[in-house]
């Protein structure tokens, strides 16, 4: 939530001036952001373990970092946010990729063992999008509708469980077609994510399909004709369309792109975190400095937009930045 | 000899025993019993083989077309749709569907009418063909659904050039010109296309040395550094921050720092001066709805006219895909490039792994077959090992990571590598611990089967070197291994089938989804078991259910497929051979 109120009041103004057209993906990167000039004398290696939803962003920087530091080895470990926390506090990872928040009990282990709580740093955006089949008609869903479709309680305040797309409103051969829900395992940060702003914090039903990994949820819903599920912007393919989600019942629907993702309107828009065991006031040794400095530069930030997620504008990345002593 | 002979006899006695009017009751009892007749046995399992040749022959079948036709070179089809929009790609997929009313009501008014007449033409069904579009720095999108009834024209541009890159995918455009330093030196597609085969080789040689120079001689001056740091990080924790060995390995971290400081700078300069050249070099490609777009030849991996090539040049580029899918490194988080790592993981992997097994196995059924004496004990450890061999693998990646990364290589990390702690050197997955716990996956095929080759050597030899004075040792080094090892290397070949095509304890105990270093390189030492590996299963499952452009993966999917089971009936092939060496070595020297 508090994430949420500071993506809103930072991007409001930066979206008037970034999004004054639709700018080409390639520009979207903020061009105060500084073109990463790589430094003498780093080596040595670097592990990182967390979220799935970040395996190929992960791999796109150290790709990137590599082209500058070939020697460097990396290695990367995607099987959900849940094993972030865990893998840093066991000093098996350097850096943890997480696409929540950590909450306050692993952010307490942490602290146990260090001393310090973990550094999180805000490194691109993304729009949890709710995927349907191509040939899916449905036009927008509320984020109550929602609610009803994946969970038991209904917190949202539904009036009642939605389990066909009749129930939607849909004709023809999908009225009394049942729903089938996709959806990620419970070590999965978007599970997280989802559960807490979607689900207001209620219990997903029995019958949602829970997949590893966030493509198999695309790739589920793109075989299944009346299949629907959630996973990051960045997975879509043309064999899924994104239906556009209004935050009350009511509401005018809001499409997820960009725009909406930088001034807050889509209401499932968040930040994708890389943490980092950091003794506030300390230096980081230069390899995991460099990385750092590499992810929040021009290049990381393009390698955000290859992806298919949103980079981070240049003030973010400088507070950031400057948590981790880096100037 | 003899018992061979023994045993056929009464084999060769029944027919000729048989009763002559025997045929005769056979078909009269026929009528009463189909079942004795035996037709239906044979029918039932002649039926059960043909059932999985069929299924065998059709996977194979499968992944082979699919693994073999994936590189192949496809032509550009550019589409203008009636919304007047066009696109350029290659066709990828195909389907037939009947398209909702829906559909319609999202187009404009006059656009649809035309739409629904040429649906309704068709009894209510329409054509759509997946396209790969690229331009995803321009597009946002990889791929694009078109229908039928929204195509307005399909034609194939003579100049369509499909561009493979270095990053941000493939690119699809029609050359506009050639620039040298920013200057527009020619503006047809033909001399532009000209241009940029004259220069696009000498500008990849030139980036290849680039990569030379950074991998290799700033990676000498990295390491180096990083020895020197450890250096000084273990004396400060044998002898304190006071002493003066402290001291002299800081003084001398310093030095190194600074020579390798002056260097650094001279190969940056050279790499710069590369950097500068390559850069001089563009291609400007239009887009087929008109964007200009400049391209680096240095990005450039591959570019071909695809609609004007002829057979012979469409089998080049064929050829030197696949050159570069065995030969490079990944590149675009695994979805394009090679998976050279991942061969070599796959197979130093298997190699450890057999011979971390097989000794092992083959000691453990010796013991259990010559020297144990049968009791309840001994059926208690056999019934344990055939258990073993039910156990679902993902317990023994638990257990190989609990056991050998966190006990053993962590002890390792405390005693030898406190210098680099808390960054882990042993106590985390690598390709030793994954060798090792795959060893212990396939310990129970490989006991299985060394024991039933020993009990296959028969008695009379074992009693005719007792007879000859040899003892129990002796006895099992000259007579009975040989005899039994071809029977090993069949378990061994087994083993190596199971081990180097599984996937989920890998997943826990050293694969890892990038690790571009190898295990085994031209650095001190050599050998470097601590490392992760990329593993070509784990490549698949990676590519198929994690990565970002997965329609872009699936038919890499089947290509890796298709390599992971030549390696894996390679590797085979190998121990069949050897196999066969030693059965023809053991052939002519008995008797």
């Amino acid at each position: 939530m508090h994430s949420k109120q500071i993506l809103r009041m930072v991007m409001a103004c930066l979206a008037v001036v970034l999004m004054a057209t639709l700018p080409a993906m390639a520009q979207m990167v903020d061009p105060n952001l500084k073109p990463y000039t790589p430094v003498a004398g780093v080596s040595g290696s670097l592990k990182s373990v967390g979220s799935d939803s970040m395996n190929n962003e992960m791999t796109l920087w150290a790709e990137g970092f590599l082209s500058f530091y070939p020697n460097v080895q990396i290695e990367i470990e995607g099987k959900g946010s849940s094993t972030a926390p865990v893998a840093m506090i066991a000093g098996t990872a350097q850096f943890g990729p997480m696409s929540r928040a950590m909450k306050a009990k692993e952010i307490d282990d942490f602290e146990k063992r260090y001393g310090y709580k973990p550094t999180a740093l805000r490194t691109s955006i993304d729009m949890l999008a709710v995927y349907v089949n191509k040939d899916n008609p449905i036009k927008s869903l509320s984020l109550q509708q929602l609610d009803a479709i994946f969970s038991k309680g209904r917190r949202g305040g539904a009036g009642k469980d939605i389990r066909t797309w009749g129930d939607l409103g849909l004709t023809g051969e999908w009225a009394n077609a049942p729903i089938s829900i996709y959806g990620r395992n419970a070590a999965s940060g978007t599970y997280g994510f989802f559960k807490e702003n979607a689900l207001f914090g209620g219990d997903f039903k029995d019958e949602v399909k829970e997949q590893p990994g966030s493509s198999s949820v695309v790739q589920g819903v793109a075989r299944d004709k009346f299949g629907i599920g959630y996973s990051g912007i960045g997975y879509r393919t043309a064999d899924v369309r994104v239906v556009a989600l209004s935050p009350t019942a009511t509401g005018t629907p809001v499409e997820a792109s960009p725009e909406n993702a930088y001034t807050g309107e889509y209401p499932l828009a968040r930040f994708l975190y890389v943490y980092v065991n950091h003794r506030p006031g300390s230096q980081l040794d230069p390899l995991r400095r460099e990385f750092v400095r590499y992810i929040f530069s021009r290049q990381g930030q393009e390698d955000v937009v290859k992806d298919g997620y949103y980079p981070v504008p240049a003030l973010i990345a400088e507070e950031d930045l400057t948590t981790v002593g880096v100037q | 000899m003899i018992p061979t002979a023994a045993k056929d006899k009464p084999l060769n006695d029944s027919p000729t025993n048989a009763d002559p009017t025997a045929p005769q009751r056979r078909a009269q009892r026929s009528t009463s019993s189909l079942l004795a007749y035996g037709e239906p046995m044979l029918w039932l399992t002649g039926g059960a083989l043909t059932i999985c040749l069929v299924m065998i022959i059709g996977l194979l079948v499968l992944i082979f077309y699919q693994g073999v036709s994936t590189f192949w070179p496809a032509p550009l089809v550019q589409i203008t749709t009636i919304e007047d929009r066009t696109f350029m790609g290659e066709v990828t997929r195909e389907e037939i569907f009947a398209p909702a009313e829906t559909v319609f009501t999202q187009l404009a008014p006059e656009v649809a009418e035309q739409a629904r007449r040429t649906v309704a033409a068709n009894d209510g069904t329409a054509h759509r063909w997946l396209v790969r579009i690229g331009n995803f720095e321009l597009t946002g999108d990889h791929f694009n659904w078109f229908s039928d009834f929204m195509i307005r024209d399909e034609r194939r541009p003579e100049w369509a050039v499909t561009v493979e890159r270095l990053s941000w995918g493939r690119f699809y455009g029609i050359p506009a010109a050639f620039l040298v330093d920013g200057a527009v030196v020619v503006d047809t597609s033909a001399q532009a296309w000209q241009r940029y085969k004259a220069h696009h080789g000498e500008i990849r040689k030139r980036w290849r040395q680039r990569r030379h120079l950074e991998t290799h001689a700033i990676g000498k001056l990295n390491r180096q550094e990083e020895a020197a740091r450890l250096d000084m990080r273990t004396a400060l924790l044998e002898h304190g921050p006071d002493s003066a060995r402290y001291a002299a390995a800081r003084e001398r971290l310093e030095t190194v720092q600074r020579k390798s400081e002056i260097e650094t700078a001279q190969l940056r300069e050279q790499i710069n001066a590369l950097n500068t050249e390559n850069s001089r070099y563009q291609l400007r490609l239009v887009t087929a709805d008109g964007q200009e777009k400049n391209l680096a030849l240095e990005e450039i991996v591959r570019a071909f006219p695809a609609n004007r090539l002829s057979v012979t040049e469409k089998t080049a580029i064929y050829l030197s895909r696949w050159w570069e899918f065995f030969t490079d490194d990944p590149r675009e988080a695994n979805s394009e490039g090679g998976v050279f790592p991942a061969i070599f993981g796959t197979v130093v992997m298997t190699l450890v792994m057999s011979l971390a097994v097989v000794p092992f196995g083959v000691l453990a059924a010796l013991y259990l077959r010559e020297y144990a004496k049968a009791g309840p004990l001994i059926s208690a450890v056999r019934i344990a090992i055939n258990n073993l061999a039910g156990v679902p693998s993902i317990v023994f990646g638990v257990f190989g990571l609990g056991f050998f990364c966190y006990f053993v290589g962590g002890t390792i990390d405390q005693l030898f590598f406190s210098a680099k702690l808390p960054s882990p050197t042993y106590g985390t997955g690598g390709i030793l611990w994954a060798s090792l716990t795959l060893a212990l996956l396939t310990l129970p095929v490989v006991i299985v089967a060394t024991e039933e080759a020993l009990a296959a050597v028969p008695g009379s030899m074992r009693e005719g070197s007792y007879a000859c004075g040899a003892s129990k040792w002796q006895t099992i080094k000259r007579i009975v291994l040989p005899r039994a090892m071809p029977g090993i290397m069949t378990g061994m070949i087994l083993a190596m089938a199971r081990g180097a095509g599984e996937v989920a304890p890998l997943m826990l105990v050293g694969a890892v989804k990038l690790a571009p270093e190898l295990p085994v390189d031209g650095i001190f030492p050599f050998l470097h078991p601590e490392r992760s590996f990329m593993h070509l299963g784990f490549h698949i499952f990676d590519l198929g259910f994690q990565s970002q452009n997965s329609e872009a993966a699936k038919p890499m999917v089947f290509t890796t497929t298709l390599l992971l089971i030549v390696i894996i009936a390679s590797l085979n092939l190998g121990a069949v051979l050897l196999r066969n060496r030693l059965r023809k070595k053991f052939a002519s020297g008995v008797f």
